[in-house]
């Protein structure tokens, strides 16, 4: 809502600053997200009157004389299809500034001096949409009733002296979206009276309501007013009307449709005038449509009504929508001299649907949903009507209609004052109480604490007793609150457990050097299931805004990816990134939610060096960080277990799943070719990943504290071993067999060679173990480990058929 | 030849060779033949029992001062052999410690965590409870637990992302307060929370806006916190964040959940209040919004709204970071550019 400083004035007395008026305002109601001074900038624009106007021949242009209040008349050359001598205008005086900060000079046009310029409103800051239709390839004209002299200021007279204040409303204080509504707002914050006038209306016309019969539901519209202005004569509006509205942000159209838009800004009363010749049928029926039913809307879109919008008929014909905009087939025309007007309420979620649905908000329709004032539908009808008669002539015939006439109960809302101080932390007096809800112009009565307020019905969004907290704090000032902390038994503050160790391990992770990545939980339905080992239902969205965002997650690796794709894109080849997140998924019927971590490196272990150290990253190199990690968080890595595994997204050979106690707890890999090839920016590169589910991980490593052992007294025995097997034998296989045979001292099992090529077999590997035992409580003995080698040894050559170097 | 001339030959002959000896094998060799248990001294020592008895005290003490010498200057020699030896390997080992060392990669945690781990660190400490709550809630909690029926307006000021009818993407954290209202146990004490997380709604994602982010709630109830209390802990946490010198006001706003409800804008830090593009040439800029708990959220919580009430705020956890960090692009965030994420591992936490 746009508000008017000028137009505010006509109901209260403000000496303020406009602009620090608009920083109270904002800190008391409504924020205020600009005031606006249409003059600012300008300079050096008044009133001009065009003596005569000659065309220079061979172009568009005419050599005007313009009186501009001086001695003599300026030369102006304007170019405007609509200039003609008579016309009062805009003129640019030489040295002027108009929009844009741009500088008028004196000139020459095609050899003729030109001194200023005659401008249009656009020219001088006025938005496209705002000025009137006639004047917006051309010159702006005054019209005829402008009290206006040549030489004076062009900024009163266009209204560029107001200040205008954007009320950037929130949806409870719709009863802001009128000038009445702001300037009862505003005198309450600046403890101003205010009045606003009543309307007293005398028909000069027949009845008419025996002629016209109308049917309306009252569930779509419990208020259904109507009156009929005959023999109005379509012209523009006077300029003070006009003014007002262009300031408020509507363009002016003609005499009687601006009538309703200003009674809608005077009132909040969305209005509508209707052409009576629309209604030949004598009648009028508000339903709701059926389906099939089609209406072109005033703004020419067609429109195929939905049986959830209300309309108005002529009994069969639909001509509007109600609430939201009239159909052509009833629009006001230049010949037009009969109007029906309208002043109703209607449902307002059936409105704001109707106008949802269709695309179709206005200012009409946003007033309906938010809600409108049950006590102005009469002045609002009355006022329309009186200014028909003013501004076009019309003969306002007698009698109302009241289709509808709901009754609305009056709220009454009984409260403490010291509740109310309670809940704020002050200390207000009941008479200071008292006297804010004067000021809002609510009735209230103080007996001893009791307070009971009676609320106007346009503040339709005051029910209950918080809610005159609010009032009673805003207007005394949130400023003026004293700040607190609050007094409260001890509580202690933290993590959940599982909390805890989350954020321990994404530590660990960074302190290996991974950057922590968050990517879109909604993905495309394949990236969702890929690289992921046992897909479950997804979940996806309603409505996606597109379909790479339309399906939840179930592994966070096509995340990273992505990321990888993204900076391989822009050459960033080095790459070790970490997502900690959820995965989603609808398996049995309910929606699940788990924590995961993913890692993906790509690049070399350490960046180009001059000592050509750089490794290549390798899935032995992934598999080295997670054992890291999972050493670090306490996870007993003799009960952690890798099995080859083929998950889709991931290469087939390079694949492991990762077991902690024979549970399935994530998966490692390489990111398949199939993945890396198809994407341009990913060219092929190899890149490696983990993933690992948290929730099956945390519960495992939440329980014990550490109980600090001391460092081993005694020293440890080492003994290599290198074997000779098959080359399909795994090193799971082996290290199996030999943890089975070391006895109770093997502590640590190493593998510190793998070699398969020229001096064995081809079908042969070699592989070298480092063993270490330990006995912590006694020197061990030679006999004892050699004693556990030949038994690991034997055991080898029998299940493995392994041959011992 | 008198055993005299053959100690004094003996000198000169074993200083000589001490000097010739340059390494510690020819060295050794050396110590063993002349102080060694079958060297000349002790070869001449054992020659004594043909000497006078009247000199032999005289020898004997020639004998042990020519020991003393040979092992001093022996040992002279091994110290100058082993200086020599290191010198060698230290020229061997010089290298220029102005090349640089060999890099990798350095960890760096995510800027909306870095704000969020800073928050949830704060109020630790002021003794809330960290919550975490479901990304795909329910309409019930969501939004009906929070005072905003089906059909209530400003639901449309949050454009939800439906799974079913009854199920969504969280649009906001509020759901996490009516959870946790229903299980506190006031009897046990006040209730203190905080509730992270992330939340969507259906936005086309731009600079300036994403279809998915980043919240924080926060919610104190119990029998006397007031809007005093609500106040003064968001100009503590506008300060924690933004800095002491930071100027802040509240407005009036509107949430279905709070009533009264307020908006908490700073002053800007880019122009100081002067007015800027940052923040629009007002000089204040939004930081969070917040309010008085709403008695239909405590009631339909089953919290008796006449003896609890308290505050609830909630915060933009993107928009503190790309306040604070001066990001001008919301999307920054989830492209994760590396180049764009290391920037933030200097960040305090």
């Amino acid at each position: 809502m746009l508000v008017s400083y000028n137009w505010l004035q006509d109901f209260l007395k403000l000496n303020q600053d406009p602009k620090q008026l608009g920083e109270k305002i904002t800190r008391t109601g409504v924020e205020v997200a600009e005031v606006k001074h249409p003059q600012e900038g300008l300079k050096k624009l008044v009133i001009g009157h065009i003596i005569d106007c000659t065309p220079i021949e061979g172009t568009h242009l005419n050599i005007t004389h313009v009186d501009v209040g001086e001695d003599e008349p300026h030369q102006i050359v304007c170019g405007a299809p609509n200039v003609a001598a008579g016309e009062n205008v805009v003129v640019a005086l030489p040295g002027a500034r108009i929009a844009d900060n741009v500088k008028i000079k004196k000139g020459k046009l095609r050899g003729y001096e030109s001194n200023g310029m005659i401008c249009g409103l656009q020219e001088i800051g006025f938005a496209d949409n705002l000025v009137p239709e006639k004047y917006t390839d051309g010159i702006y004209v005054f019209p005829e009733d402008a009290e206006i002299k040549p030489g004076q200021d062009a900024y009163e007279p266009l209204g560029m002296d107001d200040y205008i204040f954007d009320f950037d409303i929130t949806p409870n204080r719709a009863d802001t979206l009128s000038m009445e509504g702001s300037a009862y707002e505003v005198g309450a914050i600046v403890d101003e009276p205010v009045k606003v006038e009543d309307v007293t209306l005398k028909a000069d016309g027949p009845d008419w309501t025996n002629d016209f019969d109308v049917q309306v539901d009252p569930k779509l519209a419990p208020k259904f007013y109507l009156r009929k202005v005959t023999g109005v004569k379509i012209a523009d509006s006077p300029l003070w009307m006009q003014k007002r509205l262009w300031n408020a942000g509507i363009r002016p159209i003609n005499n009687v449709v601006d009538v309703t838009n200003y009674i809608m800004l005077l009132t909040g009363q969305p209005m509508h005038t209707y052409d009576a010749r629309a209604f030949k049928s004598g009648k009028l029926v508000v339903r709701q449509a059926n389906k099939g039913e089609k209406l072109v809307l005033l703004n020419n879109k067609d429109v195929d009504l939905d049986p959830n919008d209300i309309v108005i008929t002529d009994g069969n014909r639909v001509v509007m929508m109600a609430g939201v905009m009239g159909g052509l087939n009833s629009e006001i025309e230049d010949d037009t001299t009969d109007v029906i007007l309208e002043s109703a309420i209607f449902d307002p979620t059936l409105i704001r649907k109707a106008a949802l649905r269709h695309a179709n908000r206005t200012e009409a329709s946003s007033r309906y949903e938010k809600g409108v004032n049950w006590d102005a539908t009469m002045r609002a009808l009355d006022m329309a009507a009186l200014l028909l008669r003013n501004n076009a002539q019309g003969t306002v015939a007698e009698g109302v209609i009241k289709a509808t006439d709901e009754p609305r109960k009056p709220v009454t809302i009984k409260t403490t004052a010291s509740y109310i101080n309670k809940v704020l932390g002050t200390t207000i007096s009941g008479a200071e109480m008292l006297h804010i809800f004067d000021r809002l112009n609510f009735k209230a009565e103080l007996d001893g604490d009791d307070l009971t307020v009676n609320v106007p019905a346009r503040r339709w969004d005051i029910a209950i007793p918080a809610d005159l907290v609010e009032e009673v704090g805003r207007l005394y000032g949130y400023d003026n609150i004293e700040s607190t902390q609050p007094v409260l038994a001890e509580t202690h503050g933290g993590y959940s457990k599982e909390e805890t160790v989350l954020r321990r391990i994404k530590k660990v992770v960074q302190g290996q050097g991974l950057l922590e990545a968050i990517s879109y939980s909604l993905t495309s339905p394949d990236k969702a299931l890929a690289f992921t080992k046992d897909p479950k239902e997804v979940v996806a969205v309603q409505m996606p805004l597109n379909s790479s965002r339309s399906t939840l997650r179930q592994n966070l690796l096509t995340g990273l990816v992505d990321a990888a794709s993204y900076n391989m894109a822009r050459k960033q080849n080095q790459l070790a990134l970490y997502e900690q997140g959820r995965v989603y998924d609808h398996e049995g019927g309910t929606y699940n939610e788990h924590e995961h971590l993913a890692a993906l490196y790509s690049g070399n272990t350490y960046f180009a060096n001059w000592q050509h150290e750089d490794e290549k990253i390798d899935f032995y190199y992934v598999k080295g960080q997670l054992t890291n990690l999972l050493l670090a968080i306490g996870i007993d890595l003799n009960e952690v277990e890798y099995k080859a595994e083929m998950v889709a997204g991931l290469h087939p050979t390079r694949t492991a799943g990762i077991y902690i106690k024979g549970k399935y707890v994530g998966l490692i890999g390489m990111i398949a070719h199939t993945v890396t090839m198809a994407e341009k920016s990913l060219n092929g590169a190899e890149i490696y990943g983990y993933e690992l589910n948290l929730d099956e991980i945390i519960p495992m490593i939440i329980a014990p504290k550490t109980v600090s052992t001391p460092a081993p007294k005694f020293p440890a025995i080492e003994r290599d071993l290198s074997i000779l097997v098959k080359e399909d034998v795994t090193n799971q296989e082996i290290e199996d067999v030999i943890k089975a045979n070391g006895g109770k001292y093997l502590r640590n099992l190493r593998v510190i060679d793998v070699y398969q090529g020229t001096h064995i077999d081809d079908d042969k590997k070699s592989l070298a173990y480092n063993l270490t035992f330990l006995n912590e409580k006694d020197t061990l003995t030679d006999e004892v480990v050699t004693k556990a080698m030949n038994a690991i040894m034997a055991d080898l050559e029998d299940k493995l058929s392994a041959k011992i170097r | 030849m008198d055993l005299f001339d053959r100690l004094k030959e003996l000198r000169d002959k074993g200083l000589a060779e001490i000097d010739k000896a340059e390494n510690e094998e020819k060295l050794n060799d050396v110590r063993v033949k002349l102080v060694g248990r079958k060297g000349e001294l002790t070869e001449i020592l054992h020659s004594m029992k043909d000497v006078a008895p009247e000199h032999r005290r005289e020898i004997g003490q020639r004998v042990n001062k020519l020991r003393d010498l040979f092992n001093d200057k022996l040992d002279d020699a091994k110290t100058e052999i082993v200086k020599a030896l290191v010198e060698e390997r230290l020229e061997k080992e010089k290298i220029d410690v102005t090349l640089p060392g060999r890099e990798n990669h350095i960890g760096s945690e995510h800027p909306i965590n870095i704000i969020l781990d800073d928050l949830e660190k704060y109020f630790i400490g002021m003794g809330y409870q960290v919550v975490q709550g479901p990304e795909i809630e329910t309409d019930h909690y969501c939004f009906e637990m929070m005072n905003l029926p089906k059909d209530h307006p400003a639901r449309d000021m949050q454009a939800t992302f439906y799974v079913d009818p009854e199920d969504l993407l969280r649009s906001q954290t509020s759901g996490d307060q009516a959870r946790v209202l229903e299980k506190h146990d006031f009897s046990q004490g006040p209730l203190k929370m905080v509730g992270p997380g992330k939340v969507y709604r259906r936005d086309d994602d731009d600079a300036t806006h994403s279809h998915q982010f980043m919240q924080m709630e926060g919610l104190v109830i119990d029998k006397n916190v007031t809007m005093g209390d609500l106040k003064g802990t968001l100009e503590l946490l506008t300060k924690h964040i933004f800095g002491e010198d930071r100027e802040t006001r509240l407005r009036p706003s509107y949430f279905p959940f709070t009533e009264p409800s307020v908006e908490m804008d700073v002053s800007c830090f880019n122009c100081n209040g002067k007015g800027c593009a940052i923040c629009k040439y007002t000089g204040w800029i939004e930081v969070l919004g917040a309010g008085m708990v709403h008695p239909n959220v405590l009631e339909n919580a089953g919290v008796d709204a006449n003896v609890y009430g308290g505050f609830a705020f909630g915060v933009g956890l993107d928009r503190f970071a790309i306040l604070k960090y001066g990001i001008d692009d919301i999307r920054d965030f989830y492209t994760n550019d590396v180049r764009f994420l290391e920037q933030f591992r200097k960040e305090e936490r």
